[in-house]
Formats: C-alpha cells, sequence, structure tokens
C-alpha cells in the first residue's frame, strides 16, 4: 500500500469528503500527486480571480503533502514568477540557473518543470526585477494555512505532528475536530496520542453541549493538561452558575488536578535545577575541597585555575578546527589548526585531560615558587594567592584579549529531554552527570591509589607522616597539583555551558568557598552535600521569590546563619589539639 | 562521703569523640583546699577531663558542679568557669609568646575583665607589687622584660603557673607540669605546687611517677584508665594495686 | 609596665612634623598655588584610603582578624554622606526635580520614606556610623558567638561584602543601583566644585588620619591593646584568663568597621561618585594588600602603604595601563614572601640580617633566628 504519510493523507482527504470536498478531485489528486499538484498550484497563480486563486487552493486540501506546503511557500516568499507572453497568457515560472550579466535567470514553467521557451523556441530569460512575481493577500495566506496545517498533522516526524496537533487547538475552532479525529485512527505515536486527545478535549471544551464540556474538562484532568489550563478557566466563568452546575465541577475538578500537576512540576524541575546548579558548584568546589579542606591552603587563585582550564579548552578547540592567532605582549602566536571535520565532537575529550594537565601545571608552579613556603600561613597564603589571581588575570587578557572568547559546545547540549511536561536540559543533564563523574573520580583517586593513600597520611599527620619516611613535600606538591587540575577540569566544563572570559574565576571564587566551609573543611562528602544543597536552596528560593539576586543574598545569609548551628561545617572533623 | 561539702563533684559524665569513649561515667569528686593528683596511662581522658570541668569540650551527658552544687558547670562558658575561681594550665605551655613576661602576669591578675576597664583602668601599685611578687616566686624576675615567647621551655611552664597564681583562683588544674623540665626544675616546681596545697584547691596531672611521689605525700591519688576512675588512694597503696599494675605495665587490657 | 617600641620612640618627632606636615603645610602651599589643586584632592583621596587602612590593620595586625569586608564598611558610610550630598542637589539636576535623577529616571514621584532623613546633615552624619556600626555588631556578634576566626572569617566577610555588593547593584533597593550617586553640587553650603571646598574636605580627612592614628596608638598602648594582640596569638588561652574574647574581638570590629565608614564618608565628596563596585571583595583584598605592603602591626605602615600603593597606581595605571595589575600582584606576592613586616619593617630586617652575617662571621650562634622573629631589634 501506500507509505503512512501518503495514507495518512489519504486519509484526511476521506474525511474532507464527509465534510462536502469533492471525490473526483481527490481521487483524480492522489493517482498522479507530483505534477497534478504543480499544475494545480500553477494554476490557481495564473487564475483570474482572488476568489478563484482560494478555492484552488482550497482543493489542496485534498492532498495535503508536504510537497504541496512547499510550493506553498515559494509562493508566499515570493519566488514564483508571472510571466506574460505577447499575447497576454500567463505563465507561472521558477526561477533557476545563477545570474547572468542582465541580471537575468533562466526559467522553469512551475506547472511541469520543464525549461520556458519562447515560440522561437529559444529559452526565456528574466529579470525578476523587471516582471511580476506571485503575490499572495491575507485570504489566499488563510487558504494556505489551512492547507499547511492539515499537511503537518500528516507530517512524518512525530515532533512536527504533534506540534500541528497542538496548534489545531488554538482558538478551540470545531471545524478542525473532524481531521482531528480522522488523524486519530492512524495515528500509533503514543506522545502524539495524547496530543489529539488533548487537542480535542480543549476544541470541546467550547461545544455548546454542557456533556460534551463535561467529558472534555474531565479527560483534560486526567491528561493534567497546562495547555488547557487557562481556557477551562474562562469557561468556568463563563457557564451560568445557576443552570449549569455540573460543568463548573467537572471545571474545577479539572484545575485542581492542573494545579497540583503543576506544583509537582515545577518543583521537580526546581529540584532539578537545583541539583545541576550544585553540581556546578561541586565542580568549581572540588579542586579547592583538596587544596583548602585537605591542605589548608587559601588559594584565591584557585579560580584562575579554572580558567586556565577553559582557556585550554578554546586553544584546543581551536587546534582542531582552524588554528589560532594570539598576540601576547605585541608577540604573535600563530597556531596551526588540524582542520577536523568531527572535531566538533572530538575535542571536548581531548580538552578534558589537556585542562586537568595545564591546570595542574600552574598549580605545582605555584606550589613550587610561592605557595610552599606559606603552608603554615593560611592568611598570608590568601594574599599572596590573591596577588597571583590578579597577575594571572591579566595575563588572560594581555594574551586572549579583554572580551569573552568562543567556545562552541556540542549541539546535542542544546537539546532536551521533556519527561511528563517536566523539561530536563541536556546541558543541565551534562552538568550533574560530569559532576558525578568528577567526584566518582576524586574518590577513586583519593581512597583507592597510593597517591590517596599518601595524601591522606601527610593531611592527618603531617610531622608522623614524615617521620614514616613520606616525603610529605612531594606528597603536598602532587596534591596541591590535583586539586588545581580538578579546577583545570571544571573551567573546561563551564566553557561548555557558560562564557570564557578572563574574570571567569572570580565569578564563582566566592561560592566555591562557601561551599567547602558549610561543608565541613577536610571532608569531600561534606563538600557534595553542601554543594547540593546551596543549589537547591538557592533555585527554590528563586522560584519563590521569582529573583536570582535576592535568594543568591538569601542564601548567603542562610550560610551564615547555619554556621551559628555548626561552626564547623556540615561535617566536623574533629581534633583534640589546642588550636 | 565526707560532711565537708565538695568543691567540686563530676557525676556520671560520659564524652565520645567519633565512636571513641574518652571519658566513660566517669565520677570525681574534690574537696576544699585538697591536692589531688591524677595519673593515668595515655588516652585515659585525663586531658578530656580538665576539659570537660573548664568548659572546653561539653559531655554527652553527667553533671559537673561547683561549690556545693551552687553553680552547674555545664550551663557556662569557658570565661564564666574562669570567673568562678577555676584556672588552667595546659599540657603544652600557653603563654602569650609577643607579650613580655610582666605582660603576661598583669593580663591574668585577678580583677575585672571588662571592656571598660581594660580601656580606661588604671595600673594600680598594689598590682605593681603582685606582680613582681609572683615574679620572684617563679624565678623570672630577671626575665620581666624578656617576650614570653623566647623563654625555655621551663621558664615558660613556670609563667603559665605564675599567671594561674596570679589569676588567684580557687582550683588550680595543673596538667603535667613537670613535661620538659630537667630534674631540679620538676623539683622545684613540686616545691612550689606543695606551698600553694593550703591556700588553693589543686588537681595535678602528671606521669612522672617521681614527681607524683613528691607532691601526693599521703595525699588522695586518682588514676584514670579508660576514660573512669579505675581507684584512688595514697600513692603507696597505688602502686600495688593490681589493676593499676596492670594497666601501667600493659599486660591484657580488658575490652576496648 | 608596658614596653614601647623603640622605634616609635625615635620616630616620634618625625611623626608628629608629617601630620603638621599633612594637615597645615599640605593646604597652605595649595593655597598660595604651589600645590596643584588636582594633587591636593589626589592626596585626600589617598588620605581616606589610609584611614580604611588604620581599621584593617586595627584588625588584622592587631587582633588577627582579617577581615575582607572593610570596603563594605567604608562603601557604606560613603552612601550615607552619598545620599545627603544626592538631596543637596535638589532642583540642580538634570530633571529639575527635586529627587534624586536616578528616582526620576526610574519612574519614581515621591522621595521614599528611609530617605527623607537624610536632608538633615546631623542624621547623615550619625548614620555615617551607625549604619556601618550596627551592621558591624550582628554580623560580628553571629561570628564571634560561633567562634569563627581565622580564614573563615576571611572568606565569611568576603561573602558578606559580596552579597552586599549584588543588592547595591540592584534599582529597587533605591540608591542608585550600578550607577550609584554621582554629579554632587553642595555640603553644608558649600560649592563641592571649588578648590577651597576641596581644600576644606582635604584638612578634614588629615585631621581624622591624625586623630584616628592618635586614637588607635592609645587603644594599643591600653590594656585592652594588650588583651587584642593576646588575642590575636593564643585566642584560646585569652578565653582561659575569663575575658570574653568575643566581645572584645566584636568592640574592636564596630570600631574599626565605624573609622572605615568614616573615611568613606569623607572620601565621597572628594571624589564625587559611590557606586557599588567601591564595595567588591577585590576592594577589600586591594586595601588589605596596602596594609601588608607598608607593615602591619604598626599604625603608620597602612598609612604609607596606602598611600604609596595608590600614588604607584596613579602612576603605574597611567604609563603601563596593562602592566599595572601584574606589577601589582607581582609585588605583593613579593612582599608576603620576602617582606612579612612590609616596608616599615624593612629596616629591622636589614639590621637582623647583618646581625645574622654577623653571627655567622663570628661562628657563634649555630642556628640563625628566621627573619619573621626579629621585630623590635
Amino acid at each position: 500500500m501506500f507509505p503512512p504519510p501518503v495514507r495518512r493523507a489519504a486519509l484526511c482527504a476521506s474525511l474532507l469528503l464527509q465534510v462536502g470536498a469533492v471525490v473526483v478531485m481527490w481521487l483524480s489528486a492522489r493517482a498522479e500527486a507530483g505534477p497534478a499538484v504543480r499544475e494545480t498550484i500553477a494554476a490557481a497563480v495564473t487564475a483570474a480571480t482572488p476568489d478563484e486563486q482560494r478555492e484552488m487552493i482550497l482543493s489542496l486540501k485534498a492532498t495535503p503533502s508536504p510537497e504541496v506546503v512547499s510550493w506553498l511557500d515559494k509562493w508566499k516568499e515570493g519566488a514564483i514568477f508571472i510571466y506574460q507572453d505577447d499575447e497576454g497568457k500567463a505563465t507561472a515560472l521558477l526561477l533557476t540557473g545563477s545570474q547572468d550579466a542582465a541580471d537575468s535567470y533562466a526559467t522553469l514553467r512551475l506547472s511541469d518543470g520543464a525549461p520556458m521557451c519562447a515560440a522561437d523556441g529559444s529559452p526565456i530569460r528574466i529579470n525578476p526585477k523587471a516582471v511580476d512575481f506571485a503575490d499572495t493577500d491575507s485570504g489566499l495566506r488563510r487558504a494556505m494555512k489551512e492547507v499547511a496545517d492539515l499537511a503537518a498533522l500528516a507530517d512524518a516526524d512525530p515532533d512536527k505532528r504533534i506540534r500541528a496537533i497542538q496548534d489545531s487547538a488554538i482558538g478551540q475552532n470545531s471545524d478542525k475536530l473532524p481531521a482531528l479525529e480522522a488523524v486519530r485512527l492512524l495515528e500509533k505515536n503514543p506522545k502524539a496520542l495524547r496530543a489529539l486527545e488533548e487537542s480535542m478535549a480543549i476544541i470541546r471544551l467550547n461545544s455548546p453541549e454542557p456533556e460534551q464540556r463535561i467529558t472534555a474538562c474531565n479527560t483534560l484532568g486526567r491528561l493534567h493538561s497546562i495547555a488547557a489550563r487557562d481556557m477551562i478557566k474562562s469557561m468556568a466563568t463563563e457557564t451560568d452558575a445557576a443552570t449549569d452546575k455540573d460543568t463548573r465541577t467537572a471545571a474545577n475538578h479539572a484545575l485542581s488536578a492542573i494545579d497540583s500537576h503543576i506544583a509537582t512540576i515545577n518543583a521537580l524541575g526546581t529540584a532539578f535545577r537545583g541539583l545541576s546548579l550544585g553540581s556546578v558548584l561541586l565542580v568549581v568546589a572540588i579542586g579547592l575541597a583538596i587544596t583548602f579542606g585537605l591542605m589548608g591552603i587559601i588559594n584565591m587563585a584557585h579560580g584562575e585555575l579554572i580558567a586556565v582550564g577553559a582557556y585550554t579548552t578554546y586553544i584546543i578547540q581551536n587546534v582542531f578546527a582552524a588554528g589560532l592567532k594570539l598576540s601576547p605582549f605585541g608577540v604573535s602566536i600563530s597556531i596551526p589548526g588540524l582542520n577536523l571535520h568531527s572535531g566538533g565532537n572530538l575535542y571536548f575529550a581531548v580538552a578534558l585531560p589537556a585542562s586537568f594537565i595545564a591546570a595542574a601545571l600552574v598549580g605545582l608552579l605555584l606550589e613550587r615558587t610561592v605557595i610552599r613556603f606559606l603552608y603554615r600561613r593560611p592568611l598570608e597564603s590568601l594574599l599572596a594567592t590573591w596577588g597571583i589571581s590578579l597577575v594571572l588575570q591579566q595575563l588572560f587578557r594581555l594574551i586572549f584579549g579583554a572580551n569573552n572568547v568562543q567556545v562552541t559546545s556540542p549541539l546535542w547540549l542544546s537539546g532536551n529531554w521533556t519527561v511528563n511536561d517536566v523539561v530536563f536540559g541536556w546541558n543541565r543533564v551534562f552538568v550533574i552527570v560530569f559532576a558525578a563523574a568528577i567526584i566518582a573520580a576524586t574518590w577513586l583517586v583519593i581512597n583507592k591509589t597510593p597517591l590517596g593513600l599518601l595524601i591522606r597520611a601527610v593531611m592527618q599527620n603531617r610531622n608522623m607522616a614524615a617521620c614514616m619516611g613520606i616525603r610529605t613535600e612531594r606528597v603536598n606538591m602532587m596534591t596541591f597539583g590535583f586539586g588545581c587540575g580538578l579546577a583545570g577540569l571544571a573551567g573546561a566544563f563551564l566553557s561548555q555551558i557558560g562564557n570564557v572570559g578572563p574574570s571567569l574565576g572570580q565569578n564563582y571564587i566566592v561560592d566555591a568557598f562557601m561551599t567547602v566551609v558549610v561543608g565541613g573543611v577536610g571532608n569531600i562528602l561534606g563538600t557534595v552535600i553542601s554543594a547540593l544543597g546551596i543549589g537547591v536552596a538557592d533555585q527554590t528560593l528563586q522560584q519563590y521569590l521569582g529573583n536570582p539576586v535576592t535568594g543568591k543574598i538569601l542564601v548567603l545569609a542562610a550560610i551564615i546563619l547555619f554556621l551559628q548551628w555548626r561552626p564547623a561545617g556540615l561535617f566536623v572533623t574533629r581534633s583534640r589539639s589546642l588550636d | 562521703m565526707s560532711a565537708k561539702p565538695f568543691l567540686l563533684a563530676a557525676e556520671g559524665l560520659n564524652k565520645s569523640f567519633d565512636g571513641f569513649q574518652a571519658i566513660n561515667d566517669l565520677s570525681f569528686y574534690l574537696d576544699e583546699g585538697e591536692l589531688r593528683t591524677v595519673i593515668g596511662p595515655n588516652g585515659a581522658g585525663k586531658t578530656t577531663f580538665l576539659d570537660l570541668i573548664t568548659g572546653r569540650t561539653a559531655p554527652d551527658n553527667g553533671s559537673l558542679v561547683w561549690d556545693d552544687g551552687k553553680h552547674d558547670l555545664l550551663k557556662l562558658n569557658e570565661y564564666e568557669i574562669y570567673r568562678l575561681g577555676i584556672g588552667r594550665k595546659f599540657q603544652t605551655p600557653t603563654v602569650y609568646n609577643d607579650h613580655s613576661v610582666t605582660e603576661n602576669l598583669l593580663l591574668s591578675l585577678a580583677g575585672s575583665r571588662g571592656i571598660w576597664h581594660s580601656l580606661f583602668g588604671k595600673i594600680t601599685r598594689d598590682q605593681c607589687e603582685r606582680v613582681a611578687e609572683i615574679l620572684t616566686i617563679i624565678n623570672l624576675t630577671g626575665h620581666a622584660h624578656r617576650k614570653a615567647g623566647t623563654l625555655a621551655h621551663g621558664q615558660k611552664q613556670w609563667l603559665e603557673i605564675g599567671m594561674l597564681l596570679a589569676q588567684d583562683a580557687r582550683l588550680l588544674l595543673v596538667d603535667e607540669p613537670a613535661a620538659g623540665m630537667t630534674d631540679e626544675e620538676t623539683h622545684r616546681t613540686g616545691e612550689l605546687l606543695l606551698s600553694l596545697a593550703g591556700k588553693h584547691t589543686i588537681v595535678v596531672i602528671e606521669h612522672d611517677m617521681a614527681f607524683v611521689r613528691q607532691i601526693s605525700r599521703g595525699r588522695k591519688v586518682t588514676v584514670l584508665h579508660q576514660g573512669h576512675v579505675l581507684c584512688e588512694g595514697p600513692v603507696d597503696q597505688i602502686q600495688n594495686d593490681e589493676r593499676v599494675i596492670e594497666v601501667y605495665l600493659g599486660r591484657k587490657s580488658k575490652a576496648a | 609596665m608596658t614596653t614601647t617600641p623603640v622605634s616609635s620612640r625615635v620616630h616620634g618627632p618625625i611623626l608628629f612634623l608629617a601630620a603638621v606636615f599633612l594637615v597645615v603645610v599640605m593646604p597652605a602651599l595649595n593655597c598660595y598655588g604651589l600645590i596643584a589643586d588636582f594633587t591636593l584632592n589626589l592626596w585626600g583621596k589617598y588620605l581616606c584610603y589610609g584611614i580604611m587602612a588604620v581599621a584593617i590593620d586595627l584588625l588584622w595586625g592587631y587582633t588577627g582578624l582579617l577581615c575582607l569586608g572593610q570596603a563594605l564598611f567604608f562603601s557604606l558610610g560613603g552612601y550615607m554622606m552619598g545620599m545627603h550630598l544626592m538631596l543637596m542637589i535638589g532642583k540642580l539636576g538634570q530633571y529639575k526635580s527635586d529627587l534624586p535623577d536616578f528616582m526620576v529616571f526610574l519612574g519614581h514621584s515621591q522621595l521614599p520614606g528611609f530617605w527623607q532623613p537624610f536632608y538633615s546633615f546631623p542624621f547623615t552624619l550619625a548614620m555615617v556610623f551607625l549604619v556601618p556600626g550596627l551592621l558591624a555588631l550582628v554580623f560580628g556578634f553571629l561570628a564571634f558567638r560561633s567562634r569563627i576566626k581565622g580564614v573563615y572569617f576571611s572568606i565569611l566577610t568576603q561573602a558578606l561584602t559580596y552579597g552586599a555588593a549584588l543588592l547595591f547593584f540592584r534599582n529597587d533597593l533605591l540608591v542608585g543601583g550600578n550607577n550609584g550617586f554621582t554629579d554632587f553640587r553642595t555640603l553644608l553650603g558649600s560649592d563641592l566644585r571649588i578648590a577651597t571646598t576641596q581644600r576644606w574636605l582635604y584638612i578634614a580627612t588629615a585631621l581624622l588620619l591624625v586623630a584616628v592614628v592618635a586614637g588607635c596608638k592609645w587603644l594599643t598602648k591600653s590594656r585592652f591593646g594588650l588583651i587584642q594582640r593576646a588575642i590575636r596569638d593564643s585566642e584560646n588561652r585569652v578565653l582561659f584568663s575569663g575575658y570574653a574574647t568575643a566581645n572584645f574581638k566584636l568592640f574592636i570590629f564596630v570600631a574599626s568597621a565605624m573609622i572605615a565608614a568614616a573615611a568613606g564618608a569623607l572620601y565621597v565628596p572628594q571624589v564625587g561618585i559611590i557606586n557599588p563596585s567601591e564595595m567588591t571583595p577585590e576592594k577589600s583584598l586591594e586595601a588589605v594588600v596596602w596594609v601588608a605592603l607598608g607593615g602591619r602591626g604598626s599604625l603608620y605602615g597602612p598609612v604609607l602603604g596606602a598611600v604609596s600603593v595608590n600614588a604607584l597606581k596613579s602612576w603605574a595605571s597611567r604609563a603601563y595601563p596593562d602592566m599595572w595589575l601584574l606589577i601589582l600582584g607581582g609585588s605583593f606576592v613579593l612582599v608576603v614572601m620576602f617582606m612579612p613586616k612590609g616596608i616599615i619593617g624593612i629596616p629591622a630586617q636589614i639590621a637582623g640580617l647583618a646581625a645574622r652575617l654577623r653571627r655567622r662571621r663570628a661562628e657563634v650562634a649555630p642556628d640563625p633566628a628566621p627573619a619573621t622573629q626579629m621585630t623590635d631589634s
């Protein structure tokens, strides 16, 4: 038999028969779909009166195929031209080929796609500026839209179909019901079926018969239709309370079902956004949980190490593409590109280890030159690293410019996944997965590797570890490098979801420190819980206050109050020493 | 139970750190004017016990009352407990390193601890004399203007004891006063503590058995083990106690 | 009984002369045209920063509390003064309205209630001290009660400042949003744009600086100062000596906030603008740099640091705009690492080094003391 779209179109058409369309036309159209469509449109373009044109377009409702829509779109765009020969006979033409010296193009007849020739057989070239294009008026456009809507209901792409189904409910026009009804018999996709049910119920809300309206209310309530909420509401206020009590009751039931559904969605959405914000905090703070939490170094340059990771990602991306030109201190450096076509998705796999290594190297350099002299002076290490952060920020400006640089994230990150009306953006899902992976990796390194064992030994009791023959200096160095590498990973990660600029790190540093402090210094699990807690709290407050800044300020205030309750953070590392 | 009221009474104290039971159902009674020595192996909970008394840590449960039950120490914080007249010398000498010896003592002198007084109060002649007196007692007169941080370890210990004297406390809690001292210094410290015994109530925590014998002189000694009072009595009796020998010689210990 | 550092005894007269120079000589020279109005104005700004630096040092150098919120108190003082100055513009603003321009711009037709009393200068003056003082009191009470100290205190004050800056960036707080206040006209009836007014403002700043330094000198010499430094070195010991350290810290924290606020209030009419970018954590850190560079734990060091860093900044940010931050950041790292006592400590450091060399040559002392411990030699 026919491929599904055609069958669907056929069914639409058969339905139209019942509403009074001409069966013959449909049959003939079906017999020879392509040329017939072109001919009908060519005829419509050159028809004498607008009424005739309208009628001919509406006749296309019998064959609502994507092809019809594409030709009608061409018409609307003004890409169909009308050529009048010497006898005044009008022909609908399409332009083809390229522009010549006289700004003219070769032409094709719309009706059959053959080249248009003059009486003498020479091809006709026309200058689009010199001839009329097929115009449309609002009546025609409306007719075209009707055809297009019908075609969309039969679209092969389920997403487009569903959108068309949802759109058909707009205006609650009962004329559309038969078409929807017909489509429903054929529809297999459960989402589309649900949309159909919803759209039809929405349209029926407008029905003059109370039973219909009540059924519609019940259906919509059961479907938790958010789209129908306002319409049910207005229907309920319009109905006469005295005479139509049942409708009103049904409407109220439906409304409360929908409202509770909306509340659930909002709560889930907030939790999800909170979780993803928490994951961002976590990724940003995890390196700090090591350098600050375990080692006690206040590294104010942590933010800049994140930026190092982000810029490394930027460089890698450009190396995979067309290369990069930088001009630090007036010296121009040109990094050749590999021009990989698949680089768009591949580069990130290389950028991750690269940014880890780059940031870890910068961290090691800092540790060797500055920080190792300040292990016992935490306040001084705060100040010195702030100085370093100023220097690094300025270096970024000098090398990469003061403006943000462009890091393109893979296309799939911009999609989303909707489950039961809750939208899960892929970028947020990515954030959560990435955070989970980093935590897992950190946990493995700390708990399952020889390095981790050394780290834990040295961090618990430096002197004892030194006595046991552990080279604490080296362990310090490695630990700090590891923490900084994690900052680099955070940078690669942030480059995917936000801007990369010299002050990238500054935007996160305060939050990162707060996260570690709240979690309890020296406890990675505490950092995880505090990051997620702060993220969810922030998003919840934002949801209720409708204002991100106030939410953030309240979170800061809440943290200060929280520390009243637990001054050492969520998880206290108890010690019996005096200070 | 004596008819005399207890100066300090601890009953049923418990304190655990992350599952480690540092203090385990500890009860301890102290009479006014006593010089009590507390001994016990490492980890017996001696220092933690002082922490509980001075409000540095709060017990999980139990009671701790002062001056015949007039004050509940568990409801007070560190400086309030101090103001009741409980002074403490820490295990590692804790003095103000950047201050001179004289200043260390001045800050410890009994008197108002308010901000206003600290701003506008004058140092009286009496106070100067008292400081000079203490300097003589702790044998630091010659170092009066040296920074405390530059003193030798034993001198710091003395300075800290001097700070306790300056405060004129009713109860002195002295944690390992002889640690890091030469034998002669240790002996002198013992003499010093003995000379204070009548005027103040003193609790001394110590490891050094020679020192313990020197200062206890038939007075009551308390042995702590695993956060619990193992036994109490004169030093000779203690040293012959089966349980104490077992604990100290590290024979098979009871279930941890 | 208290020991007086040798340096302050020797430098006493020099410091007195410096005070006279700042308060009397500079304005006099300006009066006769020997110092440009611009220069004097610049120095007024430096001295405001100097006062803030002393406030930071009172906390950090003497009490061991590294507060990253001093820029917040400074700007709050500035904002209080700014509100008064905004009202003094009157109908001279762009919109010819009694309301400050930004309010007209935001569509307000009435002065909000909390702005009303700022028409009064005495009220404004009271608020300059009360608002930052109260904030410091509440925050300090919470922080010190729960024994937050060391780096945690720094991080929390940083967060406080960050939160406040976010708040002040908002338009609906009705303090000018991110543009803040500017375009001031008069203060106490004198035109702010003429040299005489600016000269008097400069004199007031210099006098405040001298008063603050003298006051702090007295404070640190008192028994309070002893306790302050004792808290810095061993807070637990002070607690076990019966002092309610939280109250002492709170007192000094509030005092320091008020000093910074007073400096901010004098800063605003001299610079002619105040906006939320003045109260960011970075500004606080920058001010901490001045203190570290000048020498913390002394009272002149911070002033010296504030003036020299800002003079350097004025010059370098014009001469080497690209390099300025590299210079600042780099010199900061170097100072922290190699000059823990700052500029003020250099003579002592040199003396210490010389002593070490001598000793080494004489081969007497086997273990040379680290430089940090050579303070008063």
